[in-house]
């Protein structure tokens, strides 16, 4: 009976631990995505607080829809904790053109720009595939000014 | 201050993908292999407010309003009511009027006391005290959207997720009636495209659809969720166009809504 709660609590433990992780690999993403985002708060962009983040299978592609305002300019920046990562980006508006610019990758980041033609629902398109890992983290923030 | 954490191992079918030959094509969400996500992030206030600003100047200190902390010990009016507080103070960085965002901060600090939250909410409002006394409305504009969310946050963790989209709903209702009266007070097509937000009144009816039975048979809920119905309707516009009657008629559901969450006071 002992020996079974010990295993219980072990298994409890190691459970703990590997979730702990995924947070904290997580949160290390979003920190990349602000890495990417530090030349445009330089250049006037406000950081929004809030944004996504996850862990997904390598190569799933994720879209957002996400609401512009005409007249603001947006900057998206995608960030992994994973290494060796291809990372995509892009935003598309209600007819589905595509609508970014300036598309910039680092090693662990990926951002676009965007001057909405108008104010509505815009969907960002993304993705991070490894060449190493089945799962992959992935934050998404985003600012404007 | 994450909106959603997403875990998401499936396996799907990865053809016909956006990114096709490397480069973004085109976007057929009828073709889209992936994953939409449902969540989605409410703008703040000032995001709004940029655009009026370039497109104008607005005069902020005729759309500040006196605030008082309601005596509601009902968490789900008092979320509201914050929603509405914090969105109020964006409306007094815009008009960079010092004592009113003063006052707002101490409002701010009164209702999270209501809301067991204090020790999430000090430091912000500290913060943004500091930031009046230095002029840097930059500074207090960002500890604003970060007590929003330090808040929304807390409410998620306590698992409170109708909480936590109250407090979004208040803040969009007070930044959709300030938007809809500068621009009724100047309008012109540019200023009224700013209205067409239909995704983010769908997000917010199917919110509140989705909340607990008790939450939903909330007074302030329930008429909330006739007043969506009633600004959803005034944002369906084939061309993105909005007249000034449309406006007009989302300024006034909101106004009606506000009053009703701001009398919570006088109700009790």
């Amino acid at each position: 009976m002992n020996k079974l709660k010990l295993q219980c609590a072990v298994l409890c433990a190691l459970f703990f631990v590997a979730l702990t992780s995924a947070y904290a690999f997580v949160d290390e993403a979003h920190d990349y995505a602000m890495e990417a985002a530090t030349p445009y708060v330089e250049q006037g962009y406000t950081v929004r607080e809030d944004y996504w983040n996850g862990e997904v299978e390598s190569g799933q592609k994720l879209a957002v829809r996400h609401q512009l305002f005409k007249g603001n300019e947006y900057a998206f920046w995608l960030g992994t904790a994973n290494e060796d990562c291809e990372l995509e980006l892009a935003v598309f508006d209600s007819k589905g053109q595509p609508v970014h610019m300036e598309r910039k990758t680092g090693k662990f980041t990926c951002s676009v720009r965007v001057n909405p033609p108008a104010t509505g629902t815009y969907t960002v398109v993304f993705s991070v595939k490894s060449k190493k890992e089945r799962g992959v983290t992935w934050a998404l923030a985003y600012g404007y000014r | 201050m994450k909106v959603k954490t997403f875990y998401l191992f499936a396996s799907l079918m990865l053809a016909g993908s956006a990114f096709s030959q490397g480069t973004a094509q085109k976007f057929d969400p009828a073709q889209f292999p992936g994953y939409v996500m449902d969540e989605v992030v409410v703008p703040v206030p000032s995001e709004i407010f940029a655009v009026l600003d370039k497109l104008g100047d607005p005069n902020w200190k005729d759309e500040l309003r006196k605030l008082s902390t309601p005596d509601s010990s009902d968490r789900m009016e008092l979320s509201l009511v914050f929603g509405t507080v914090v969105a109020e103070g964006f409306v007094a960085v815009q008009a960079q009027d010092k004592q009113a965002v003063e006052e707002i901060g101490r409002e701010v600090i009164n209702i999270a006391q209501s809301l067991g939250l204090t020790k999430a909410v000090r430091p912000h409002a500290q913060s943004i005290l500091d930031a009046v006394q230095k002029d840097d409305w930059k500074a207090v504009r960002k500890e604003f959207d970060q007590t929003q969310a330090t808040v929304r946050a807390e409410m998620e963790r306590m698992r409170d997720n109708d909480l936590a989209q109250c407090v979004s709903l208040g803040g969009w209702l007070r930044g959709t009636s300030s938007a809809t009266s500068v621009v009724s007070k100047a309008y012109t097509n540019d200023r009224a495209e700013l209205l067409n937000q239909p995704m983010l009144v769908d997000h917010f009816a199917k919110s509140v659809n989705g909340m607990s039975d008790s939450a939903k048979n909330n007074r302030l809920v329930t008429a909330i969720s006739k007043g969506l119905v009633t600004i959803r309707k005034s944002m369906d516009s084939p061309d993105g166009s909005f007249t000034p009657e449309k406006i007009n008629t989302i300024h006034t559901t909101c106004e009606e809504l506000l009053t009703l969450i701001l009398q919570v006071k006088k109700s009790r």
